[in-house]
């Protein structure tokens, strides 16, 4: 369905597009082509906007399914002499599970520091759900949630109460965020602790209560870093089988783990990252294939390591 | 929530609430004494400063804390701008500052504190105060900048107390001293409560003290919302 969008989209000239994007109040980068202008309008494209350029016969074929999520191009960010996002450049799909993998300091983090808006790129653009991160930082905000690496809860508050405030920043109604609360408490078994302040909760227990502040909002794309860190086996099993049921619901999930069997079951593909570089992406499977290995730990190691031994 | 969030917290509970009555209860007690030259009506006004001043220790602790437990850029991650939430800081501190007055008031008044000015003066010394604590809310902000930690906060955060603390609360100035207070912010709450509560409304000093506590309280809380905005909110 969605590469009937971008085929019907690349019929279109340039002023078609360009026509349609002023529609969606979508600004494109200078200097793009085509082909990326394409991917960007196919993210909110819609029979209507069609329609108001008069191109009646291609109405039927669209359809509003986004094509790509998230769209980086040659992101760079550097701190002082440092180089932590060097040149990043990959499309993420609608509905896809994206895991990004890489020892630590490889540039994770910033990487989703920066597409989620903490951050500003120092070169390099990069559009999420249509919305450029350094010109459309209030949009994204309504479409994103994030999971923070640290376990990022008011420690004063109790469950019940931290997801309520989060979900009133997103001004989700409060029927809505009471059912929806409920149903991630229960899902995730904190259902019973959620009337005691998180400052007694376990380790686990905070890194739940943080996953599901990410999620109340129902977001479109969710940048989970580190989710199930400092979980025991049996937590960390029933929260993968959460996120991968997020998968079920046309939900982006770009996550970054240490736990390369938590990527390998659950991702679509990987991207591994090293030196703030992209240098490897694929599936799990076409790595394991390229790099004739069991599973992603092998491929992970060979590849990390090959590094580490040309940077010595 | 907010609100909630501070008052739940056993070290900010005592700071805000418990620490000015103990403080309006001893030096009551200790100080109240006209053999000492220092009656109950001059005591009082100093001890409502003293209370507001810890504000900045409050904020202080409170914004370093969420920075380092990484709460200010989760918040940044949501649709909140950063004017709603300073717009909520702010609010919530002055409430807090506003609780401690009114437990500052209670007690000296259970303590036999009558103001010559009766309810009304009690009445406009809320809102005076109230203007007041948006200096301790700009100087928390700006001490919450520099700080790496919040035990750093902590010390800091004296800089700004203890000078206020000296000359401007009820520690006796000289007038050599007075000079020095007169660039002290606080020196011109006292003042103005002084004047309230001896219901001298109409003495045009009062004036100058609503106007410099004003002017200042602004300019400060506008300093530490910038400062802390660009500098210390990551």
């Amino acid at each position: 369905m969605s590469s009937d969008i971008k085929s019907v989209l690349k019929q279109l000239d340039e002023k078609e597009l360009y026509e349609i994007a002023k529609l969606k109040k979508i600004n494109i980068p200078k200097n793009w082509s085509k082909t990326l202008i394409v991917e960007l309008l196919a993210l909110n494209v819609s029979t209507k906007d069609v329609q108001a350029i008069g191109t009646k016969p291609l109405v039927k074929r669209i359809k509003s399914n986004a094509v790509s999520a998230i769209i980086v191009k040659d992101l760079v960010k550097q701190f002082e002499d440092v180089t932590a996002v060097d040149r990043l450049s990959l499309e993420i799909k609608q509905g896809e599970l994206f895991s990004l993998l890489g020892p630590n300091g490889a540039g994770k983090t910033t990487t989703i520091n920066i597409l989620s808006g903490i951050l500003k790129p120092t070169k390099g653009t990069a559009i999420i759900a249509g919305f450029d991160v350094t010109k459309n930082l209030e949009e994204i905000k309504t479409v994103i949630g994030v999971c923070p690496q640290e376990a990022a809860v008011f420690k004063f508050l109790n469950a019940r109460e931290n997801i309520e405030l989060f979900g009133n920043l997103h001004g989700i109604p409060k029927k809505t965020l009471e059912e929806r609360t409920d149903t991630f408490l229960e899902l995730l078994g904190l259902a019973e602790a959620s009337k005691r302040m998180a400052k007694g909760y376990s380790g686990g227990m905070l890194r739940k209560l943080n996953l599901i502040m990410a999620l109340i909002n129902d977001p479109k794309i969710a940048f989970l870093d580190e989710p199930t860190v400092g979980m025991d086996p049996r937590a960390r099993r029933k929260t993968w089988e959460f996120i991968g049921s997020l998968k079920d619901q046309n939900k982006t999930i770009i996550l970054t783990t240490h736990y390369i069997e938590e990527a390998e079951a659950l991702s679509d593909r990987v991207g591994i990252i090293d030196y703030g570089k992209l240098i490897e992406l694929g599936t799990p499977q076409e790595l394991m294939e390229k790099y004739e290995t069991k599973n992603l730990e092998q491929v992970f190691l060979k590849i990390t390591g090959r590094r580490i031994l040309e940077g010595m | 929530m907010e609100l909630k969030k501070l008052i739940r917290q056993p070290a900010n509970l005592f700071l805000n609430l418990l620490f000015p009555a103990v403080l309006t209860i001893v030096f009551i007690f200790a100080f109240a004494d006209p053999e000492l030259g220092m009656s109950l009506n001059s005591v009082v006004p100093g001890l409502i400063v003293y209370a507001v001043i810890f504000v900045i220790m409050t904020i202080a602790q409170s914004f370093s804390t969420e920075r380092q437990e990484g709460l200010l850029k989760r918040l940044n991650t949501t649709p909140m701008t950063s004017g709603e939430f300073m717009g909520s800081q702010i609010i919530t501190h002055m409430l807090i500052s506003f609780l401690q007055v009114i437990v500052v008031f209670t007690l000296a008044f259970l303590l036999g504190f009558r103001p010559d000015s009766g309810i009304q003066g009690i009445f406009l010394a809320l809102p005076v105060t109230a203007i007041f604590s948006l200096s301790s809310v700009g100087l928390g902000l700006i001490t919450a900048t520099v700080s790496k930690t919040p035990e750093a906060a902590t010390g800091i955060s004296f800089v700004f107390i203890l000078p206020q603390m000296f000359f401007g609360t009820f520690l006796p100035i000289t007038s050599t001293t007075q000079q020095i207070a007169k660039f002290i912010p606080s020196y011109y709450l006292l003042d103005a409560l002084k004047m309230i509560f001896e219901g001298d409304w109409v003495n045009t000093n009062i004036f100058l003290d609503l106007g410099v506590i004003s002017i200042v309280s602004i300019l400060v809380v506008i300093i530490g919302i910038l400062l802390f905005e660009k500098y210390g909110s990551v």
